[in-house]
């Protein structure tokens, strides 16, 4: 196995070839797991990102979708009678965008973090991020660092919107001390990465997704560490 | 050598002395009286953050405010539509936006490179519109009222400046707390003596030439709408026809006025062959499309603090010279007519 050429760091190749396989992982897995909606290969001139979405409230796919589309057939059909029996009116769904890019700067995968919803709800706030995207368990030591906290608010650098995001100045530090020496794939390296920066903002590879072994690799990755990072 | 350093000096404080006049009117659904109200009216420098205005707009306009008791924080610049960005300073908001034609190198005979056409500049001062309701949240980043916000956006550029200098970002993180400190306040007061002792430190980071330059591009009107799914990679053979996506799109529906593509890439000081590296050899290798030429503009020129780069600049003594206060070239690429 050829060792990752810039470890902690990742070139803009080892970071498409982590985003393929990983994909691939998913297009592979994806019925087996629950939690996530998609994982998407995106490309904006000559960024190429990868994007996984995943409701914003996690128990909004447990139920069965066949489940949902009757119990509000029958609401609506006792409030009103004249209703066509077929239309239920979806219940407007958060969604959350995870994206990760590659910072040129300091050439590791950075997370930036936004919520879709049609209503509106969940603007890029402070007051968002610890209601509805952090943890509890991680608020406080998330919040008690820097100026404003371990997450803040900035562009993103494709939509330039303001989104969260987690500032990857010591992600390879982190990536060094993750990997404890291992010969890391870059898909390894990219699901260590998301074990060391994702469970602070609610992201985490579905177990199914996890155990899964594929082609290349076969470790296992129950046993990602995490770490929270600050900076 | 000290002439060398004495013209970078006094190029420093040039720039650092840079202002543009403002003139912000209250927007009318936020003015109680009929009548547009008194403009505010400030010579604000050009290396500053508009953000840092927001307690003074809202004193001024408090009494002609249906709702006085608004927050300063709900305050958003404006114009012509675009909401203005706080985290940008104000020389790359007015560079981006204002419509005034940058000032251009005199060539060695002394004459102008390039005739500046029969537009009229566009009258100072510039324009600009506060808002205190409807706060563009998709497009802006919520200030605070004690700043710290601003304060978040702009030592994160710094930390990124500095990784960029100096390949581990040591440098800032190792400043004292009261060097930290100083720095943000130098930046609030406009202080030059205050920030010059702070930005020699991370100029001159200990026993090390600079590694990378932090410079940033900003490129009006070519901001992609939402991103499309990755082009199947086995379609793209070699990277360089992916290029040919890089050149400005007509404005797309979707497209919010203002809309930029914000690029950066790895720029060292000097090419592999002991060239220094230049404002052309740089834009060349970052946006090849819209500078095909390394020493001419044919599609395109870059604008800093107003004034259009000589393509042969060294970027190094720029980024000593002339960068902002969070230590970036933040340089305007716009179109040729």
């Amino acid at each position: 196995m050829r060792r990752l050429t810039t470890f902690p760091r990742l070139t803009e190749a080892e970071f498409k070839t982590a985003c393929t396989a990983f994909h691939n992982r998913f297009l592979q897995h994806q019925d087996s797991q629950q939690e996530w909606t998609s994982v998407d290969p995106l490309q904006s001139f000559n960024t190429r990102y990868l994007r996984i979405t995943r409701p914003l409230q996690p128990n909004a796919r447990d139920t069965p979708k066949s489940d949902d589309a009757e119990q509000e057939s029958e609401v609506e059909e006792s409030e009103d009678e004249e209703a066509l029996p077929y239309t239920p009116a979806p219940a407007p769904e958060a969604l959350i965008n995870y994206d990760i890019i590659l910072s040129p700067t300091y050439c590791v995968p950075t997370l930036y973090i936004h919520i879709l919803d049609p209503l509106h709800r969940f603007p890029p706030t402070l007051d968002t991020l610890y209601q509805h995207l952090v943890p509890s368990p991680y608020a406080s030591q998330t919040r008690d660092v820097g100026v404003l906290g371990g997450i803040t608010i900035t562009d993103h650098p494709i939509s330039n919107k303001p989104v969260f995001f987690i500032h990857p100045c010591r992600t390879a530090e982190v990536m060094e001390a993750s990997a404890s020496g291992r010969d890391l794939e870059p898909e390894a390296y990219l699901m260590l990465w998301i074990g060391a920066m994702g469970k602070c903002v609610g992201l985490d590879v579905p177990p199914a997704l996890a155990l899964a072994s594929s082609k290349t690799e076969n470790k296992r990755w129950g046993e990602t560490r995490m770490i929270l990072v600050v900076n | 050598m000290s002439a060398a350093r004495d013209v970078t000096s006094r190029l420093r404080q040039t720039v650092w002395n840079g202002s543009v006049p403002l003139e912000i009117r209250l927007h009318k659904g936020d003015c109680r009286t009929y009548d547009t109200s008194d403009p505010y009216l400030i010579q604000f420098p050009r290396l500053s953050y508009l953000g840092l205005l927001i307690h003074k707009l809202h004193g001024f306009f408090e009494s002609s405010l249906i709702f006085p008791e608004v927050s300063p924080a709900d305050a958003w610049l404006e114009y012509e539509g675009v909401p203005l960005r706080w985290h940008y300073p104000l020389g790359l908001l007015y560079d981006l936006y204002s419509g005034a034609e940058p000032a251009y190198p005199e060539d060695a005979s002394g004459k102008q490179e390039q005739q500046t056409g029969n537009d009229e500049p566009k009258p100072l001062p510039w324009r600009l519109t506060v808002h205190f309701s409807d706060y563009p949240m998709d497009q802006l980043v919520k200030l605070d009222t004690e700043g710290k916000h601003l304060h978040d956006l702009y030592i994160h550029s710094v930390k990124e400046a500095d990784y960029l200098r100096t390949g581990t970002g040591k440098t800032v993180m190792f400043l004292s707390k009261e060097d930290s400190t100083q720095l943000w306040e130098s930046v609030k007061q406009h202080n030059f003596s205050l920030f010059n002792s702070i930005n020699q430190k991370l100029l001159n980071p200990q026993g090390a030439n600079l590694r990378h330059l932090p410079v940033r591009l900003y490129l009006p009107h070519a901001a992609s709408p939402d991103a499309t799914p990755a082009v199947k990679a086995e379609q793209i053979s070699n990277p360089r026809d992916a290029d040919t996506a890089d050149k400005p799109k007509k404005e797309e529906k979707g497209i919010p006025p203002g809309s930029l593509r914000v690029v950066q890439s790895l720029i060292t000081p000097s090419l592999t062959s002991r060239q220094p590296q230049t404002i052309g050899t740089a834009l060349n290798q970052i946006i090849p499309t819209l500078f095909p030429s390394r020493r001419s503009p044919l599609l395109a020129q870059a604008v800093l603090h107003g004034a259009v780069l000589p393509l042969g600049a060294n970027v190094e003594e720029l980024i000593r010279a002339t960068s902002y206060l969070d230590g970036w070239l933040h340089i305007a690429v716009v179109m040729m007519a």
